[in-house]
């Protein structure tokens, strides 16, 4: 993936959403998610979604993950129109071109950390040979070669989301989708792992932030606020406070 | 490749999940090993039965057409056959002469007598009245001495030629040849000791446990002249083939020598291994179907206890379906994931059951009959506890497979 200095504008668009409606049907009362939210991300962008409890961000977030469908409007992502596919058809797209990263890590508490990171690979069907290639390099972008082996009860906060960062980026995913990714973690620790999303995004990777923290937005170089299922602001960072961003 | 990865990854969850929860595993798995040793013992005990039946009737020969009063397996009106006309040896030397060259005709009479050799008796032996024709009619041959021949049946002399058991209960260790003993009030020579022929089938003729003596004697000694005593003729086909043509044949020929006109009834009739055999195979037919019914039920409410488990287990792992739908798991990769288990599950409860039964067969095999635990019945076996799991694992496993991720992942 080519380099794009943050500043210019977007190359090619990872993801694009159009008039993105979801409502809930709870009996009598509908529930609006999503008001008609429309979103362009581009590829290598670091983007940050934002807003309170209510406003939406998690529908939002279950969209782009192709975890859901909207109920009109239209997704593409990198090309694909998401919002008209099959079941199946959403679990691959989930599979080869979503990384998640979730609050609560969400790893397999009985499988040691090698199998955990290998798991996408083996639902996309790749070969033995090449899955123990791939997860191994993405545990030693991590850091946590020497862990292969240990079950994630054995290893630290941070240590168990360096796992499912790795378990993300596996299959080289169009974007990595981060959910709250240090709400359990210390300051510290929380600081550890944003550092690592921000080396990923160094290195090329697009990545979409879901917080509600401040400070943890202030990694990304756009931030999107939700509110009331709509979008309230879309800011863009200057080149200046980028530069300050990726100096600290 | 990819089939085998899932597969592979499938029964590794499926081991994992086994592990994580023995107890629990043990217990629902002990309804299965129940249902598995009760059906494969079934089986095992059928085919046991059936071997012991072939075994004890080995010695009637299944080229062998035996003429008698009644049938050997009565499915009419037993009045019928009760006002027949005595078979009289007569009848037996007639047929004899009819079918000369073409069968060999042998008749035969038997009663009950105690038998006595110095202090030694066993009460109401079977007593054989045959002729030297006994041993190419049947399998069973002499062990040791000989068979009677031909002019001992002619000159009607007082000798026996006696089963293994009579030898083992009468002489013990000692040889029999030529010793005198008693059956009944009279003496015989004991000139042979027949091979030994295996135990009786359910209370069925021991053929171990008679005496074989030629026939004229018999009819001095115990009477049954004049057509008193049913006589039995066996007629023994050149091959097995031509079985069939041989009956039309005794058939004819007997009505000839019982003078029947055309429009009456046999006053006889024809008896063969297959008449038995197919009796007992109907009997066995109905014993393995209510058996199989039986245990079915058994394995039917293991397979409810798996199938409860499962649902136990699905809804625990609501997270972990979660989580491997958002990593890209497909339905049928989840259905598959559960059905593992459940299978899997099953085959160790059929396993272990498999074990248990193998011991039971060998203990049956040792005390009541020839079972035996054959291929084909482990097979079955293995089949039917992979179906067992397979069936009462998927209802709790689509119940997964169609989870909706975003439900399954909010799971607590």
């Amino acid at each position: 993936m080519e380099r794009n200095p943050a500043s210019a504008a977007p190359v090619r668009a990872a993801l694009s959403l159009r008039d993105v409606v979801k409502t809930y049907d709870m009996g009598a009362d509908k529930v609006h998610a999503l008001r008609g939210v429309s979103l362009d991300v581009a590829r290598n962008e670091y983007i940050a979604i934002m807003g309170p409890s209510g406003s939406g961000k998690s529908t939002l977030m279950n969209v782009i993950g192709c975890l859901d469908v909207p109920t009109t409007g239209s997704y593409t992502l990198e090309g694909r129109a998401v919002a008209e596919m099959s079941e199946n058809q959403l679990a691959e797209i989930r599979n080869r071109m979503i990384g998640f990263v979730f609050q609560t890590f969400n790893l397999l508490p009985r499988s040691d950390i090698f199998h955990n990171v290998e798991l996408p690979l083996i639902y996309g069907g790749v070969g033995r040979v090449e899955r123990r290639e791939r997860a191994e390099q993405a545990i030693a972008r991590v850091g946590l070669s020497d862990r292969m082996k240990h079950k994630p009860t054995e290893l630290s906060g941070g240590q168990r989301q360096r796992v499912a960062i790795a378990r993300a980026l596996v299959f080289n995913p169009a974007i990595i989708l981060a959910d709250e990714p240090t709400g359990n973690l210390d300051s510290k620790t929380g600081d550890e792992i944003m550092a690592v999303l921000d080396e990923l995004h160094e290195a090329g990777q697009t990545i979409i932030l879901v917080t509600h923290e401040d400070y943890i937005a202030e990694h990304a170089l756009r931030s999107v606020r939700l509110k009331d299922g709509a979008i309230e602001s879309d800011v863009r960072k200057g080149a200046r406070a980028q530069a300050r961003a990726r100096a600290s | 490749m990819r089939l085998a990865a899932d597969l592979g990854e499938s029964l590794l969850i499926a081991m994992q999940a086994i592990r994580a929860n023995k107890a629990r595993g043990a217990l629902t798995t002990l309804g299965i090993i129940i249902g598995i040793v009760a059906v494969v013992v079934t089986m095992t005990a059928a085919n046991g039965l059936q071997n012991q039946f072939r075994q004890s009737f080995a010695a009637v020969g299944a080229d062998v057409i035996y003429v008698s009063r009644t049938p050997w397996v009565m499915m009419d009106d037993f009045f019928v056959f009760r006002n027949r006309p005595h078979l009289q040896l007569r009848d037996a030397w007639a047929l004899e002469d009819k079918l000369r060259g073409k069968a060999v005709v042998n008749p035969t009479m038997d009663t009950r007598r105690d038998v006595k050799y110095r202090s030694e008796t066993i009460e109401r032996m079977r007593i054989v009245g045959t002729t030297e024709k006994q041993t190419l009619v049947s399998t069973a041959q002499p062990e040791i001495g000989r068979f009677m021949s031909a002019s001992d049946v002619t000159y009607k002399k007082k000798v026996c030629v006696i089963g293994s058991g009579v030898r083992d209960g009468l002489f013990g260790a000692e040889s029999p040849i030529n010793k005198e003993m008693k059956i009944g009030r009279t003496t015989f020579r004991v000139i042979g000791v027949m091979e030994e022929q295996g135990q009786g089938f359910m209370g069925g003729p021991d053929f171990d446990r008679q005496v074989f003596i030629p026939i004229g004697a018999y009819v001095k000694a115990f009477g049954g002249h004049r057509g008193r005593q049913d006589v039995s003729i066996a007629v023994k086909a050149p091959t097995k083939e031509a079985m069939e043509e041989l009956e039309f044949e005794v058939t004819g020929q007997m009505r000839k020598i019982r003078k029947l006109r055309p429009a009456e009834p046999d006053n006889f009739s024809l008896n063969k291994l297959d008449t038995l055999v197919g009796a007992f195979n109907n009997i066995m037919g109905v014993v393995l179907l209510v058996g199989l019914l039986v245990t079915g039920i058994s394995l039917f409410v293991g397979g409810v206890g798996v199938m409860n488990i499962m649902f136990v287990s699905v809804t625990e792992r609501t997270r972990e379906i979660g989580i491997r739908k958002a990593i890209g798991a497909k339905r049928h990769n989840i259905l598959t994931q559960f059905l593992f288990e459940s299978a899997a599950i099953c085959l160790l409860g059929g396993v272990i059951g498999i074990a248990i039964a193998a011991i039971i067969t060998a203990v049956l095999n040792a005390v009541l009959m020839p079972a035996s635990l054959s291929i084909p019945i482990l097979i079955v076996a293995v089949m039917v506890s992979i179906v067992t799991g397979v069936l009462a694992g998927f209802v709790p496993a689509y119940r997964g497979a169609k989870l909706d991720p975003v439900e399954a992942l909010r799971y607590e």
